[in-house]
């Protein structure tokens, strides 16, 4: 059996299988890092073979795809995931699904109410949708600061011990978790940020409304079954559930995640277990939560 | 939950945004990392000059699989959105940027052709179209990147012995399955099999050995 799965590399990497040999295929390549290894070539392969045909799009596609983009919620990161979590790349993206080829919104989460980091402006000409200045907006408020919580001053020293103990070995790319320990820092430094404790191990959430963002954090965190992971929630009053990133414990049960989201109108971070990648709308019951 | 607000966040390793010199491969390639990781924390500028960087090549693959102008411009523009969209979940431990985007962008036009009718009506109707779209002048760089791109292909596909390179045109190219290749060649399925991979490893050694 194994063997016959491993027969179908070659078809997998042109995209010659069907879902089910597919979703074999994927499944054996979970386990076999040879594959992995022929797949990751294999694709460059393909890439030049494909850039090969490229042909100059008409102008108004540009136009078209920034302004579809600029409408269109970007998936919330997986934070913290392990190698072969959920949704890492095509591999396991649901894209391949038959019957629904052509529809984006044919994807499972694409119609969830926005997610993290929504985008404004995208198509504007103007730019400014990206704003380097945003970041140093805490520091403008030094005054208010000074009233902050020994609280969240614990906090951020928790922050700080979370980085460097969990975050640098779980993530590939050193430029993601350093991103992640900046965000995180910010959030917690906020001059409105406060804390609440989450029951999940030791683990605290430090929610911004300036920052429009919250951080959770904390040690103990126990592991979740093979194949899951945690997802956070944002509960609305309407009672509707907006997906947030899925996060993983380190090897020592530390946790760190956060999420950019507009807190108005929300009424309680949740959080469940759910198969790696996450989900659109929870598959379980809300293990832990608190009222904001 | 109406107005939301971008926030970038950038590390110290932003990628230069415009190339004035032509690139090789692998330097164009790790542009096009950088450009998704900074796509994939909300950084619409990267998002452009991304698009600026693998739209030729995603609607030049879907037409070469569909074989249908408009729908392939439909689908470069599903598949550019899309990679907007899913960009935090790009693992370059899996692959390139490249190759992600352009793995999602096979996948959705084989998955067009599967659920569309049937190749052989699809070829009477509309043949094999090629055309440059005359409005807009290449980016010089791009123009030569794809000149050598292409260069390159058609050198390494002359390695391949007819079946093979027929096993990738009828796959990769056509969309067909492998099991619709044996059916179609009269030959066992283990046969079709190895000839798509023996393709792939002889295309992979030929451009080894030359970069």
């Amino acid at each position: 059996m194994n063997e016959d799965v491993h027969s179908l590399l070659g078809p997998y990497a042109v995209g010659a299988l069907d879902d089910a040999e597919r979703e074999a295929f994927e499944r054996h390549l979970d386990a076999c890092a040879d594959c992995r290894e022929d797949v990751a070539s294999f694709g460059e392969v393909t890439a030049s073979l494909a850039e090969a045909e490229a042909v100059a799009p008409p102008v108004e596609l540009r136009a078209r795809v920034m302004d579809a983009a600029a409408r269109t919620p970007q998936l919330p990161p997986i934070v913290g995931d392990l190698p072969d979590a959920g949704e890492a790349g095509p591999r396991l993206a649901p894209l391949g699904r038959q019957g629904h080829p052509s529809a984006l919104d044919s994807q499972p989460d694409a119609s969830v109410t926005p997610l993290s980091r929504p985008v404004r402006g995208m198509a504007d000409e103007t730019s400014d949708a990206v704003d380097p200045n945003q970041e140093s907006r805490p520091r403008e408020h030094a005054r208010a600061r000074r009233s902050r919580s020994l609280l969240v001053a614990a906090a951020s020293v928790l922050a700080l011990a979370a980085v460097g103990l969990g975050w640098g070995l779980s993530q590939d790319d050193p430029g993601d978790s350093l991103a992640m320990e900046r965000e995180v820092m910010m959030i917690a430094s906020a001059p409105d940020a406060h804390s609440m404790d989450l029951d999940l191990g030791s683990t605290h959430i430090v929610v911004s409304d300036r920052m429009e963002a919250f951080a959770v954090m904390g040690t103990s965190t126990p592991m979740p079954d093979k194949g899951m992971e945690y997802q956070l929630w944002l509960v609305m009053e309407d009672g509707t559930k907006v997906a947030g990133p899925t996060f993983m414990p380190g090897d020592d049960g530390e946790v760190m995640t956060m999420m950019h989201v507009d807190l108005a109108g929300a009424m309680a971070i949740g959080v469940t277990i759910e198969p790696e990648g996450g989900s659109a709308a929870p598959t379980s019951e809300v293990i832990a939560e608190v009222a904001l | 939950m109406a107005e939301r607000h971008l926030r970038a966040v950038r590390g110290g390793d932003e990628p230069s945004r415009t190339a004035a010199r032509p690139e090789d491969g692998a330097s164009r390639s790790a542009r096009l990392d950088a450009l998704l990781s900074l796509t994939a924390r909300g950084d619409a500028r990267a998002f452009e000059d991304l698009y600026d960087a693998v739209s030729a090549s995603v609607l030049g693959l879907a037409l070469r699989v569909v074989r249908d102008r408009d729908m392939a411009e439909d689908i470069a523009q599903e598949v550019l959105v899309e990679v907007w969209r899913r960009a935090s979940r790009f693992d370059r431990s899996q692959g390139t940027a490249r190759s992600w985007i352009l793995t999602i962008a096979h996948r959705r036009a084989v998955d067009r052709v599967r659920s569309e009718q049937a190749h052989s009506e699809r070829l009477r109707q509309h043949g094999a179209q090629h055309e440059v779209d005359p409005d807009r002048p290449d980016h010089v760089v791009d123009t030569m990147h794809r000149e050598w791109e292409s260069a390159r292909v058609r050198a390494g596909l002359a390695h391949l012995t007819e079946r093979q390179r027929e096993a990738i045109e009828l796959t990769f190219y056509q969309g067909r399955t492998h099991r619709e290749m044996a059916q179609l060649l009269g030959i066992p399925l283990g046969t079709a099999k190895a000839r798509v991979r023996d393709g792939l490893i002889k295309l992979r050694d030929a451009w080894e050995v030359e970069s």
